[in-house]
């Protein structure tokens, strides 16, 4: 089991997280935040979705409650189970009910990862009911105003099996992400690794080639996070060469000609 | 005599004895047999054992021809590689195999001719090794989608990049590799930097109509080109300078012409600039052309350029239309006469040096900014690589461009069907989507069901052997899908214990509930649960190659989904006229994999048009009344949906969508494989963005459809 918990003490977030925004996004953000509404993040892979719910927790002052999901994550694991401590019988709360309990942000990344009866539990809590009934207690509990779901999906994957059901989705403000226009990731890259503005700006127009190639023959181009990481690679003194080799070719694809393409891609700027 | 001299004369006296039983005597007669046996008797013991082996072997065939090859051989060791020395000797066996003795031993006394054939094929850069790379990489590098062809002449039609079999100007293959990169990148310069945008193709034709303009043009462009490549890329500079031409003669002509025409390195210069140098240079001595130039063909540029200036007029004036439809919505007839005088305008933020990849486009309706599509983007980036700039003839949107997708006048055909209405029996009736009237005409395609003739069997066969390989890698790949068991919770009965129900069904205990028994953990395979429907395009323009291989993929599929246990049919599709809309059935759901359905994939054959929208209601209603969680209808296809009476273009296109639509509403996942490479501009329309695939060559359609069919389903 890997259901990643932060535990709910440490989950204020006191350092303003870094985030360049690209759109009115907060504003909607803080609109559905005020009304009470789920919000349902799309986009690629490393364009920033976490990054933002980490950052709108920070700037509403709500602790957040992060569930990365996956396919055998079950109903009980978001909820909550019984366990025995000392002859007794002691009910735990989930990452979910706990966020419901205390009104916290809880965001569901990868939410389509998770199997298919996972994502029907939320249902109750993202419409104007706000109730997560836990069946073990017989509990109904009613969510806080402050409490807020957010969950996270990239519609890119292919696989059919791999869909968000209808019913969950029209029941979110939904937000799209995408790479950021390229004076912001340059911002964003140089920023997120402290390198020269010269570097980023030439980072980010690789990234931008390496995007042209989606489609036809790579399934992503680099995402921001990806050049992100490339810059670190380069601010550590790592040719600029190697580095997209190693951080972004490698990281996009196996096949040999699209290896080299993006190789001669990165030698053909710096 | 030393003991060490004394075992060398033994040796070599051996080895004589030896080489003359092997070739039979042949080799005794030789002048200098003495000498050639001292030599082999410096050779390894691997290469003396090669030496004696095909001796023997040679010999066999022709003892002259063995007391030659025994003679060259050690030379051959000392010039070449081990493997080489095989490789020398396969040509002449095969020299002598087909043209007789003389022609073998010239080709063994041809040792160094061989060394340098050898040598150029293995540092050349060819078409064949280089093509995959290049076409990835001159997409990454940006602009309109560029197709990447080998030519006996170097050079572009804006719309493709011509380039030479192979380069073999240099002694490392790195080099002309390199080389061969920087060719590919002067062209796409040439598109991309706007050589060939529309004002310079004019002044060709009215001004500077000498052949001599042109070649004068070529060497100003250019030093325009490398200056911008210079600026953008500066890793490609580097490789640039290398090649420059090196000796004094050209260096000198290239440095004065660079020095008078300075302009032309401005970061703001372009064609036009160069156009007008033209006149100042037309008495002045041409340099020579720089290796990775290519020459420059103005008819065979016209000839693209203004079809596609056509087209793409045509094209962004429909997109722009239907902006403007969309935008009054169809509340009422006054609002509908206003669409006259609403404004559409682009305009257009350039990065600072004014080449940048990322134009900033921003399209406004009366002010209000409009959204794009990604293919309307493209498409705008295609003119402005044309024009600089969007012309405003091209923002006209009542100005109809003439364009192949016309909508047409669907025609009833009354007269000529009247006869086919009496056969209707056994038929199927299908709405059909009329985008011009925004209804549905209903009733109005008249659908059978028929079967496909038999086949050659001996195709299945064929086939399997032809891609035993890909076979042996599809099966592997979908065994993985099968191997990935995952344990199953809550069992009766099981491999291991569920913790989890375990202290869920104590803590029941504990608080006085009953316990269940379903503490147990299984490893199964999970049961799939997917039925398929493929949907093979028959329409005539599969004829030939995209027929076989669509043949060849569903054999390779079937072998392969026979191990996952998939329920899956086949039907072919095509038709004539509304009336005649055909589907052959190849595999139905409840069929296994009989000779019978082999017979009949190796019987599909092309056969009329393409009306995609009934066949996919048709097939699509079969796959619903089958009972699996997961259904999913796959098409394979050539091209866009075309039929006789006006079902092309947008009409069918928009049909085609509906009915995706419909079966979408059902629950049934629609997903296209095409090689037709114009699909982006209408697949992610009729599909949505995730849901096809555009398969670059048709040889790959088997090995892809299966490695699609697995992503897709797991």
């Amino acid at each position: 089991m890997v259901t990643k918990t932060i535990k709910n003490e440490q989950n204020f977030i006191n350092d303003e997280p870094y985030y360049e925004p690209v759109g009115d996004e907060i504003k909607i953000f803080e609109a559905s935040y005020e009304n009470q509404l789920p919000i349902l993040l799309k986009g690629p892979t490393g364009c920033g979705k976490t990054r933002f719910v980490e950052y709108m927790a920070w700037y509403l002052k709500i602790p957040m409650v992060t569930v990365a999901c996956h396919d055998d994550l079950t109903a009980s694991d978001l909820i909550g189970r019984y366990l025995i401590k000392g002859g007794e019988t002691v009910w735990v709360d989930g990452p979910l009910t706990s966020a419901v309990r205390h009104g916290y942000i809880c965001y569901l990344d990868e939410i389509v990862e998770a199997r298919k009866d996972t994502s029907v539990v939320i249902h109750p809590l993202c419409d104007g009911r706000r109730l997560l009934p836990i069946e073990k207690l017989g509990e109904l509990l009613e969510a806080p105003s402050s409490f807020c779901l957010t969950i996270s999906y990239n519609p890119g994957y292919q696989s059919v099996l791999k869909d968000l059901k209808q019913s969950t989705r029209q029941r979110f403000v939904a937000l799209e992400f995408d790479y950021p226009k390229p004076e912001i990731e340059q911002v964003i890259v140089e920023a997120e690794s402290k390198i020269h503005a010269v570097m980023a700006e030439k980072l980010v127009k690789f990234g931008n080639m390496t995007r042209n190639l989606k489609g036809n023959g790579l399934q992503e181009g680099a995402s921001t996070r990806l050049l992100v990481n490339a810059a670190k690679l380069m601010e550590q003194d790592i040719a600029p060469v190697k580095a997209t080799d190693t951080a972004i070719a490698q990281a996009l694809t196996d096949e040999s000609d699209m290896l080299q393409a993006v190789h001669e891609l990165s030698r053909s700027i710096f | 005599m030393s003991v060490q001299s004394r075992q060398n004369l033994l040796n070599r006296i051996r080895i004589k004895k030896d080489l003359e039983k092997l070739t039979i005597e042949a080799f005794a007669r030789h002048s200098n047999a003495d000498e050639i046996v001292s030599q082999i008797a410096e050779l390894s013991d691997a290469q003396q054992q090669f030496i004696y082996k095909w001796a023997e072997l040679i010999s066999a065939s022709n003892h002259e021809l063995g007391a030659q090859f025994v003679s060259l051989a050690p030379k051959a060791f000392t010039k070449m590689r081990d493997s080489a020395v095989q490789e020398w000797l396969d040509l002449v066996l095969q020299n002598f195999d087909n043209h007789g003795l003389g022609a073998a031993i010239a080709a063994l006394e041809n040792i160094e001719g061989f060394l340098e054939k050898a040598k150029i094929e293995e540092v050349q850069c060819s078409f064949s090794e280089t093509s995959g790379f290049l076409q990835h990489f001159i997409r990454g590098l940006g602009g309109r989608d560029l197709k990447i062809s080998s030519d006996l002449d170097t050079f572009t039609n804006t719309e493709a990049l011509f380039l030479p079999e192979a380069v073999d100007l240099f002694p490392a293959p790195q080099e002309n590799f390199t080389l061969y990169k920087l060719t590919a990148v002067h062209l796409w310069a040439q598109t991309w930097y706007g050589t060939w945008q529309h004002q310079i193709l004019e002044a060709f034709k009215d001004t500077y109509n000498l052949s001599d303009h042109i070649e004068i043009f070529n060497r100003l462009e250019c030093i325009r080109l490398d200056a911008c490549i210079a600026r953008d890329f500066p890793g490609l500079n580097r490789e640039l300078q290398q090649f420059q031409l090196h000796d004094s003669d050209s260096v000198e002509l290239w440095d004065s012409w660079r020095a008078n025409s300075s302009e032309l390195q401005e970061p703001n210069a372009s064609a036009a600039d160069s156009l007008k140098l033209i006149e100042k240079f037309s008495d002045i001595k041409l340099p020579p052309l720089q290796a990775y130039q290519g020459e420059m063909y103005l008819d065979r540029i016209r000839q693209t350029f203004y079809s596609r200036v056509e087209q793409e007029k045509a094209a962004l004036q429909k997109a722009l239309e239907k902006i403007l439809e969309d935008n009054v919505g169809t509340e009422n007839d006054a609002e509908m006469e206003s669409l006259d005088n609403q404004t559409l305008e682009l305009s257009q933020t350039e990065d600072n040096d004014g080449q940048d990849s990322n134009m900033n486009l921003q399209l406004t309706l009366d002010g209000q900014p409009v959204d794009m599509s990604e293919d309307l983007k493209e498409l705008l980036g295609s003119i402005i690589q044309d024009f600089g700039e969007i012309p405003d003839s091209h923002m006209d949107p009542s100005e109809q461009g003439d364009y192949s997708d016309e909508l047409l006048p669907q025609s009833n055909g009354e007269a000529d069907n009247s006869e086919l209405d009496l056969q209707n029996e056994g038929a199927f009736q299908y709405k059909e989507w009329d985008c011009t009237r925004q209804r549905f005409r209903e009733d109005f395609c008249t659908l059978r069901e028929l079967t496909v003739p038999p086949g050659d069997e001996a195709f299945i066969d064929e086939t399997l052997e032809k891609h035993k390989g890909v076979l042996k890698e599809i099966k592997r790949s979908f065994e993985a899908v099968l191997g990935e068991s995952r344990p199953q919770r809550r069992q009766c009965d099981g491999d291991d214990i569920d913790l989890g129900a375990l202290i869920e069904a104590y803590t029941d205990l504990a608080r006085g509930e009953e316990m269940s028994d379903h503490l147990y953990t299984r490893y199964k395979n999970v049961e799939r649960n997917i039925a398929v429907m493929f949907m093979v395009d028959m329409s005539g323009s599969t004829l030939g190659w995209v027929n076989n291989a669509e043949r060849e993929s569903l054999v390779l599929l079937c072998e392969a989904l026979q191990l996952l246990g998939d329920r899956y049919a086949i039907f072919g599709f095509s038709g004539r006229t509304n009336k005649r809309c055909e589907v052959y059935s190849v595999k139905e759901f409840n069929e296994s994999y009989s000779e019978a359905v082999k017979q009949r994939i190796s019987g599909i054959r092309p056969k009329a048009y393409t009306r995609m929208g009934v066949a996919i209601r048709h097939l699509g209603k079969l796959l619903q009344d089958t009972q699996a969680r997961t259904k999913l209808l796959i098409t394979l296809s050539d091209g866009r949906p075309e039929d006789y009476g006006g079902y092309k273009g947008q009409y069918g296109i928009e049909d085609t969508r509906h009915a995706l639509l419909e079966m979408k509403q059902e629950g049934v996942h629609a997903f296209c494989i095409t090689i037709d490479n114009e699909a982006q501009e209408y697949l992610p329309h009729m599909y949505g963005n995730a849901n096809y695939a555009v398969i670059d060559e048709v040889e790959k359609l088997p090995l892809k459809v299966a490695d699609i069919y697995r992503r897709l389903t797991t």
